[in-house]
């Protein structure tokens, strides 16, 4: 019984962490929706603006990753 | 006449798909222990360090990158006029040069080679170890492990499985979730019955029975005598798993905080390159405090850019980490629910994250490389000029 109530607090810990990829969703979503207006208006700048896309992705991205990593070691690492 | 292999490929393919569906139906997939840090090898330490089965994934990829080295070093062309020979060295070069084109949009130019050079290094290595588990029998083939656990000087039994064997291998049974002695007394008639027939060798009636009494005895006079690690394989009284040989070096932090440290490091040691001992004024910048009346921020300013980089490191590292930790899950999770059709698109996922996250590492070192060679004060002076052409 213990036991379960453990494992429950752990499934709901890992799930709440999960909470901030919203962030991370929203975000990147943001960023390569402005990137792809700025390539549609500007094509000749497509690599320029790709690459900061890019960047600002994977910083968007990250954050995300964090929750993630939170998440992982609540399931798989704590005991 | 040659043959005509395309009509050929597509039986071989769904030949293959039917061999995978008997196999699933008749040895069922088990679903791995996951655990973050590498599984240590049971064979022993070397300099008294342990054997991580991501180290060996590391050695791999150091022996991919030697195969790499090879192949693409006895294609090149001597001379400028020769034709190059193969289509892998092609495709390489062709990679080659698109990243550094790519790099050469970012990197100013006087720095191009280093930063390129970092770049390259970190991408390849990157690439080639989330590329590992994309072989199939990556996470399923290795040591049968009895899968106990040290508490407190005696041996706590964790889950696990039985083992079978086919010709002379021993497998997992995924039939067979292993069952102790206490557990298989409290089940009913029809689950045991329905375990024996299934070829269970713990948890059935007589095997449970003649346990129940050893371990009993042994629980009571020396419980704690029975070396869990030097038992038979397949022993019915041990819970089993399986502790691969070979696992994906991205997936340990030891590998990924180690090239974050390596990028971080050559980033300062590139803005040191680029400005001389100036570049320390990017962090410790008291230049402006008695002059103007922001003068603290400037000082703050430089301080947040301190820990920034402290950040970057923890930043490398667990994107990484997280990324190809969670893809390793994703891929013998999928494997498990569904071992035939579903794993196609979920490699093919893999197949893109892998890469990205390689690009990503490497553009980061070298976007920030980029930046360390810039010196703050040719942006101030920028400012100053507008301030004054204002005026």
């Amino acid at each position: 019984m213990e036991e379960a109530v453990v494992v429950a607090g752990k499934a709901i810990g890992a799930g709440l962490a999960m909470v901030g990829a919203l962030g991370g969703g929203i975000g990147i979503g943001l960023a390569v929706g402005g990137a792809v207006q700025g390539m549609a208006r500007n094509p000749d700048h497509t690599g320029t603006i790709q690459t900061n896309m890019i960047l600002g992705v994977a910083f968007a991205e990250a954050v995300a990753i964090y929750a993630l990593v939170v998440s992982l070691i609540i399931l798989f690492v704590l005991s | 006449m040659t043959l005509n292999w395309s009509g050929k490929r597509r039986w071989i393919a769904l030949v293959l798909v039917l061999a995978s569906l008997v196999v699933m139906f008749n040895w069922p997939p088990v679903v791995p222990v996951i655990q973050l840090p590498g599984e240590i090898y049971p064979a022993g330490e070397v300099f008294g360090l342990p054997i991580t089965n991501t180290f060996v994934g590391s050695m791999v990829v150091w022996a991919l990158i030697l195969v790499l080295i090879r192949v693409v070093g006895s294609r090149r062309p001597r001379d400028g006029g020769e034709v190059p020979r193969g289509g892998f060295y092609n495709f390489f070069e062709m990679a080659f040069e698109g990243l550094y084109g790519f790099i050469g949009g970012i990197a100013p130019e006087r720095y191009l080679g280093p930063i390129f050079k970092m770049f390259m290094t970190i991408f390849i290595l990157v690439l080639l170890s989330n590329w590992l588990h994309l072989i199939p029998g990556i996470d399923s083939i290795g040591f049968l492990h009895p899968h106990v656990h040290k508490v407190e000087g005696h041996y706590e039994l964790l889950d696990g499985f039985d083992t079978a064997t086919l010709g002379g291998v021993h497998y997992l049974n995924g039939q067979c979730p292993w069952v102790s002695p206490d557990a298989a007394a409290t089940m009913s008639d029809e689950a045991l019955q329905a375990r024996a027939d299934a070829g269970c060798h713990s948890g059935i009636p007589a095997a449970a029975a003649a346990d129940d009494h050893a371990d009993e005895a042994a629980d009571d006079e020396h419980g704690d005598e029975i070396d869990y690690h030097h038992v038979d394989p397949g022993d019915p009284a041990v819970p089993w798993v399986i502790l691969p040989y070979v696992r994906v070096p991205s997936t340990d932090l030891n590998m990924t905080l180690a090239f974050a440290l390596i990028a971080v490091v050559m980033i300062q040691v590139m803005g040191f390159r680029a400005l001389g001992i100036g570049y320390l004024t990017k962090f410790f910048n008291f230049a402006t405090l008695f002059k103007s009346p922001l003068g603290g921020i400037d000082v703050a300013v430089g301080l947040l850019e301190l820990i920034g980089e402290m950040a970057k490191i923890l930043s490398f590292a667990f994107r990484l980490l997280g990324s190809m930790f969670a893809g390793s899950i994703l891929l013998f999770v999928i494997s498990f629910l569904l071992p035939v059709i579903a794993p196609w698109p979920v490699f093919l996922l893999e197949f893109f994250v892998g890469l990205i996250q390689a690009i990503v590492f490497g553009l980061l070192t070298a976007i920030f490389m980029s930046l360390a060679t810039v010196s703050h004060h040719h942006d101030e002076e920028h400012h100053e000029e507008a301030a004054a052409g204002a005026h």
